[in-house]
């Protein structure tokens, strides 16, 4: 991965006028106070688990990789459920749309679906709405979960191989690494674009605009990236073991890229690789 | 692939990646009809001048490039130069001899009991002597776990084929202890032959700038012990290895003396077999008047480490042999002969040496007598210690023990002290005897000290100083006590022996000091010589070709003026450096800044040499990082691991960015590609050879199994891999562009799969030789081996040369008339105005005309740097050409190729050093194969054995090196000056390949010398380490000798051979 912190230099381009484009705008957390509130509350709890659990994890790193999934897999779903909305639930002419009216100030959550429409009676309504709403984001949070098992770790796996993970031992780290760092990137990013291609065409490409799923999934990747380094150092540390560096690494960097990319200084740019690009967008943009 | 209108029409540039295939293409020149005869060849005319006048252009500024390049070659050599001068130790060389007459004693000049020479020879100059004569058989490389009975270091340490095989010494040594002791040798580093025998002579210690000169042995010229017994006028008689004879030319009886080349290491009995048959008849009784000291030195063991590794039943036979060889030699010995047999150095668990692990330092010492005079002081030595860091003797130590055996006066350089059980007595309690030799082993190493500190100009250690005068003072006391043989003289004997330890250490510490005013000026040289190097590569706006004439001539200038200078202040003494040393750094130093002011005279063509977008700052990343990386000794250890990171790093960054290209071709191209590039160096990495830091989280794959150097049977299915799949591969490249074609499909899919069938012949006869399963002999095998292997050379040298330079552009040119061919696919619009009828011209192979013209050299290069290579290595180097064809790929459908991107030249850097380790190497001393030197050669030859080693060690640097042109040439559209714009109609787009070329050749050398500048550095900054001579030293060492390889490889070969592609293609092109 590239030093991106280079090249991700402040775009000409403002927020806005990457909102019309038809694909991808990026994503936003939910308006409402649990969502925002708990956000940020997230990465500093999943920081905190692997601050906890890092001695456990250094004893036996396949053990307690296989025990901290469940749980992580538990909070990661959570997260989305509570503080994104849902694949398709705003799709980006819906948001142009109904973003002026649904903005920041609506009491209620924007990817409340179709389900918030009928507004007559009004509190027994929310009441249900509550539950239709976790409902109809629980199946894509499901289905994110299953792609996020079947698909990315695997392919996490296999680039974690072709970085120089060992293919002939050390097995089950691998695999579990590539599951944490999956359920840390992918899960979010599915349960909130879904398998649109155009999107994750720009998430190959790395050119998502920056936002909270983006940032913690790219974050991920560069987390554990650099979290490669140490391990050569001759220092006998028993944390310089295999998977557990690039862990940390994929932990902090979630953490790190997740809360950086919702500030506005990084919001909504784009990583750019040529000065083509960059002038490309200029011209897009103007 | 694609068509052209051949002249002048601009408008329609084609797109190499747009139309597939054999488009008929617009008029060829000839049937211009419209014109006028004469008009037509008035502009023929003038268009033969004007190309004439652009040809000339091209090759006078093609030389003038090459010139650049050698200027920025002898400046890196003259940086390299410096610093070596202040890193490699050095030691001040006394020519003073010691003499029978003249005792060690500063208050005694003469014996007392002497009282004349002859008397003195009969009894032994400085002490009384014990052996007439003796014999001293040197096994190269017996380590010492070999000669003890087997003794599990851990838990899981089993029994290996090289243990228990030569029991003889231990057993004499363990039953009659009076006859024989048996001890651990410890070498002192550099463990290589020439080495150790300049130590076990002379006994002084070894410097690090005697190391390089294996190759080529000199002679002695300090006291040692064969000059001692050859001016006391002894006969001597040297058998086998031949270093003896470049070292003590002249001193040996020429009648007796067998002396054999010692190179050879595929050969494991000549050597041993001449020694043998000359060694027994010289001790039959009727001869034993012919000689006095018999030097024979069996290479057997030594070769066998080296070709199958210690764990090898050909090891086992090998220590059988001389086990019988030494009972023989017992049984054949006098009451008045001393048997001396020892090992020079050990050898690592593959079977090489030359460094300083502990495996390669611990060789063996062995001494025997009929007449029982040996003794142990203490019950606890009454074994030989079971490993060798229990209890040992220094080497240097054998130089007095044998002086005053044999009543020779000790040389006069010797460090070493008398091994105690040879004058200790059978009984082991003839101090006073111990006593008296420490003494006299003290006071020599005194004086020694004092005439070198006196050299130095210094005084003598306080230290040392004392310690004399307390041993000297107990000495006095004691000795009215000595002549019962009582411990009275223990003190005494103790306090000499402490004595010259101390001296020993000192000295190694003082031998272990560095010039460090010369290091810095290394160091200078080499920095602004890199500054100089991004200016150029990649600060200039301009035509770097233009510059060339001003660049040469003030850099010229500023050299000549520079040594000039050098040499007066040298000759008038002004300052300390000697007269070469002087000229050298000031004609570095003036030829830089002769540069400096041409490179900046005008400040416009200039820009600020920044790293330009993502793959700039990648490309700088990788080299800076790698360069930090190198100050700690883990990642220069784990190097190998580390570019495998960086090459998936970049492979992944090339898979985003292709997902970022417009075009659904360059997109999909793009990233099959980046996918295979990533896929190719992970297969490649499985390829290891691991040095011993690196144990035990590595597994070596690189042979047999990690206790050899022979490949497995199952490895020599690589090069039939390699012959079944590499040309396919390499054609379909080729054919990516239509461009199998021509010179490209007889050489490709014919000569060079011919040659990699021929390599794959002879490395399964090598293997056959090795395993012994045909029934033929050696000879006629090696016979038949080296002339595969020279076909091959001849093939990819003579033949691909003149294919390279005579064989045309790989396009296949139709002409045909549309009409006249109505089988023809329909013809579809053409570019320019149509008339009919017309001739078209379909052209295959348009899209990438220069590259792959350019690439027959890569393939050629390949095939001999396959050959070189053992099995696995080749299927490294496969994967190599493949991974740089895929990275070609990979720039040009993300449009690195024309942006003269960076990252083409850098990623080719990371290749070559990643390659290097997978192709069996580390960067240490004892994993150069220098048995491939006899691939294609019975003897060593210079100069092409030292080429061939090279070949077969930077082979990876060199092919990626080769490949720097066709980062700006692969699939690079055709200019000729009719095409260019007619803003600038003087240019010649000639200059222009040349200057995009250089820039990328430059930036490749950038690469390496910034590695091996900041491998220079750290060197010498961590000069004191403890890891220096392990880790940094042969780092340092590699990375210079890489980086003069890297650049007479592009100067001579890549940048060279872009005159015959560009002029190739202008043949059939026009300029």
């Amino acid at each position: 991965m590239p030093d991106t912190s280079s090249a991700l230099g402040p775009s000409p381009s403002t927020p806005q006028a990457l909102d019309e484009k038809p694909s991808a705008p990026p994503v936003n957390i939910l308006p409402s106070l649990i969502a925002r509130s708990y956000s940020i509350a997230h990465p500093a709890l999943l920081l905190a688990l692997v601050a906890t659990r890092f001695e456990a994890l250094v004893a036996d790193p396949t053990k307690e990789l296989l025990s901290t999934l469940p749980w992580l897999t538990l909070i990661q779903i959570f997260y989305v459920i509570v503080c994104l909305p849902p694949a398709g639930s705003s799709p980006p002419t819906e948001t142009s749309a109904s973003s002026p009216t649904d903005g920041k100030s609506s009491p209620r959550p924007s990817g409340a679906g179709g389900a918030a429409r009928h507004g007559k009676h009004a509190k027994r309504k929310q009441h249900s709405n509550i539950w239709a709403c976790i409902w109809s984001r629980s199946l894509p949070a499901l289905l994110s979960l299953s792609l996020t098992f079947a698909l990315a770790t695997p392919a996490l796996t296999i680039l974690l191989v072709l970085f120089g993970a060992p293919l002939t031992t050390h097995n089950s780290e691998t695999v579990l690494c590539a599951a944490h760092m999956a359920v840390l990137s992918a899960t979010a990013l599915i349960y909130a674009h879904g398998v649109d291609r155009a999107v994750w065409n720009e998430v190959w490409g790395i050119s998502r605009p920056a936002d909270a799923v983006w940032g913690s999934a790219l974050g991920t990747g560069l987390g554990a990236w650099f979290g490669a380094i140490p391990i050569p150092l001759d220092w006998d540390r028993p944390w310089q073991a295999f998977p557990i560096t690039i862990l940390a690494g994929a932990y902090i960097g979630y953490a790190v890229g997740s809360l950086l990319s919702r500030t506005p200084l990084v919001y909504g740019k784009r990583v750019k690789f040529t000065s083509e690009d960059l002038s490309e967008t200029e011209k897009k943009t103007n | 692939m694609v068509i052209i209108p051949p002249t002048r029409t601009t408008g329609s540039s084609p797109n190499p990646n747009g139309p597939k295939s054999g488009v008929p293409a617009a008029t060829p020149r000839s049937s211009d009809q419209s014109s006028s005869e004469q008009s037509k060849r008035k502009q023929a005319g003038l268009l033969d001048k004007k190309a004439l006048e652009l040809e000339n252009e091209f090759k006078i500024k093609h030389f003038g490039v090459m010139g650049v390049l050698a200027w920025i070659l002898l400046l890196h050599v003259a940086g390299i130069y410096l610093f070596t001068k202040g890193f490699l130790l050095t030691r001040m060389v006394l020519e003073n001899k010691s003499s029978c007459d003249v005792l060690p004693f500063e208050d005694i000049l003469a014996q007392p009991h002497t009282t004349a020479l002859g008397s003195k020879q009969e009894k032994g100059c400085w002490h009384e002597k014990t052996f007439d004569k003796a014999v001293v058989i040197i096994i190269d490389a017996l380590r010492y776990d070999f000669t003890v009975p087997f003794a599990p270091k851990g838990e899981s340490d089993i029994v290996h084929l090289f243990h228990n095989n030569i029991p003889v010494l231990y057993e004499t040594a363990v039953q009659s202890p009076a006859n024989a002791f048996l001890l651990p040798f410890i070498a002192d580093p550099p463990t290589t032959t020439l080495n150790r025998l300049k130590g076990l002579t002379t006994g002084t210690l070894p410097t690090f700038l005697d190391a390089g000169s294996n190759f080529a042995g000199t002679a002695i010229d300090e006291d040692n012990l064969v000059a001692q017994l050859h001016s006391a006028g002894k006969n001597l008689v040297h058998l086998g290895d031949d270093t003896w004879q470049a070292l003590f030319p002249g001193y040996f009886d020429t009648n007796l003396t067998h002396a054999y080349d010692s190179f050879n290491v595929w050969d494991l009995h000549t050597v041993d077999n001449g020694v043998t048959e000359h060694l027994f008849p010289l001790l039959q009784p009727e001869n034993s008047k012919k000689w006095d000291v018999i030097f024979g030195h069996y290479l057997g063991v030594d070769h066998a480490g080296h070709r199958y590794g210690p764990n090898h039943a050909a090891m086992a036979s090998k220590l059988q042999e001389m086990d019988r060889v030494i009972r023989n030699i017992i049984a054949a010995l006098d009451d008045k002969t001393l048997l001396v047999i020892m090992g020079d150095h050990g050898m690592d668990i593959k079977g090489d040496h030359g460094g300083e692990s502990d495996d390669e330092v611990e060789a063996a010492l062995w001494m025997y007598s009929k007449r029982g005079i040996f003794g142990r002081t203490s019950k606890d030595t009454l074994l030989p210690p079971q490993f060798a860091r229990d209890r040992f003797v220094p080497q240097i130590d054998l130089v007095p023990t044998l002086s005053l055996l044999l009543g020779m006066p000790i040389p006069f350089n010797n460090l070493g002290s008398p091994i105690e059980e040879a004058f200790s007595g059978a009984r082991g309690n003839n101090w006073a005897n111990l006593a008296t030799v420490n003494r006299l082993t003290a006071a020599q190493v005194k004086k020694y000290q004092h005439q070198y500190a006196l050299a130095r100009g210094a005084g003598d250690d306080e230290e040392s100083t004392l310690l004399w005068t307390a041993a000297e003072e107990e000495w006095k006391s004691a000795s009215k006590g000595f002549s019962s043989k009582s411990t009275a003289a223990r003190a005494s004997n103790e306090l000499y022996r402490k004595y010259q330890r101390h001296t020993l250490d000192i000295c190694r510490g003082l031998w272990a000091r560095f010039d460090v005013p010369s290091m810095i000026q290394g160091v200078l040289i080499l920095l602004t010589s890199i500054v100089l190097l991004i200016i150029y590569a990649r600060g200039l706006k301009t035509d770097r070709t233009q510059l060339t004439s001003r660049l040469l001539e003030f850099a010229s200038v500023g050299a000549g003026v520079g040594a000039v200078t050098g040499f007066a202040f040298g000759l008038t003494g002004l300052t300390e450096m000697s007269m070469v040393d002087g000229a050298v750094l000031l004609a570095a130093a003036g030829s830089i800044l002769g540069a400096t002011s041409v490179l900046v005279k005008k400040p416009a063509n200039l820009t600020l040499p920044l790293p330009n977008g993502m793959w700039g700052w990648l490309a700088f990343f990788f080299t800076v990082s790698q360069s930090i990386g190198f100050a700690s000794n883990s990642y220069t250890i784990w190097e190998d691991e580390i570019l495998l990171f960086f090459l998936t790093t970049f492979g992944v960054c090339a898979g985003v960015s292709s997902m970022r290209q417009k075009q659904t071709t360059d997109r999909i191209l793009g990233v099959y590609h980046s996918i295979l590039f990533v896929i190719l160096g992970r297969i490649a990495s499985f390829s290891r050879l691991c040095r011993e830091e690196q144990m035990p989280f590595c597994r070596s794959t690189y042979y047999a199994s990690s206790t050899s150097s022979t490949s497995a049977p199952w490895q020599l299915a690589i090069p039939f891999l390699v012959t079944l799949f590499l040309p396919s591969v390499v054609r379909s490249f080729y054919a990516g562009s239509k461009s199998y074609e021509g010179a490209a499909s007889l050489w490709i899919g014919f000569a060079f799969r011919f040659g990699l069938c021929v390599t794959s012949l002879f490395w399964v006869l090598e293997g056959a030789d090795d395993g012994e399963w045909l029934p033929v002999s050696n000879e006629t095998l090696k016979f038949v081996r080296v002339f595969l292997a020279q076909l091959v050379l001849a093939l990819a040298f003579a033949i691909g040369t003149a294919a390279y330079l005579y064989s045309k552009p790989c396009v296949s040119i139709n002409v045909s008339k549309p009409n006249e061919d109505p089988n023809s696919p329909p013809a579809p619009i053409v570019a320019g105005q149509q008339q009919s009828p017309r001739t078209t011209v379909t052209i295959l192979g348009f899209g990438n005309v220069y590259g792959t013209h350019f690439c027959f050299l890569l393939i050629n290069f390949a095939l001999a740097i396959i050959l070189m290579q053992k099995p696995m290595g080749q299927g490294a180097i496969a994967l190599l050409l493949w991974q740089i064809l895929s990275l070609l790929e990979i720039l040009d459908t993300n449009s690195l190729t024309m942006t003269n991107s960076s990252i083409g030249p850098v990623i080719l850097g990371v290749l070559g050093s990643f390659y290097y380790f997978k192709t069996g190497h580390q960067a240490t001393l004892s994993s150069i194969q220098w048995e491939t030197a006899f691939i294609p050669l019975t003897t060593v030859q210079y100069p092409w054995s030292p080429l061939l080693v090279i070949l077969n060690t930077f082979g990876a640097q060199i092919l990626a090196a080769i490949a720097v042109p066709l980062t700006v040439l692969w699939k690079r559209p055709l200019q000729t000056h009719d095409r260019v714009p007619a803003s600038n109609p003087n240019k010649n787009p000639a200059t222009r390949i040349l200057s995009d070329v250089v820039q990328a050749a430059g930036t490749h050398i950038l690469y390496l010398a910034t590695i091996n500048l900041a491998t220079t550095m750290w060197a010498g900054h961590l000069r004191r380490h403890l890891m220096l001579y392990r880790i940094f030293s042969p780092r340092f060492m590699m990375g210079s000798v890489v980086l003069a390889v890297v650049d007479v490889v592009l100067m001579v070969v890549a940048v060279g051979g872009v005159r015959w592609n560009t002029l190739t293609v202008a043949e059939i092109f026009g300029w």
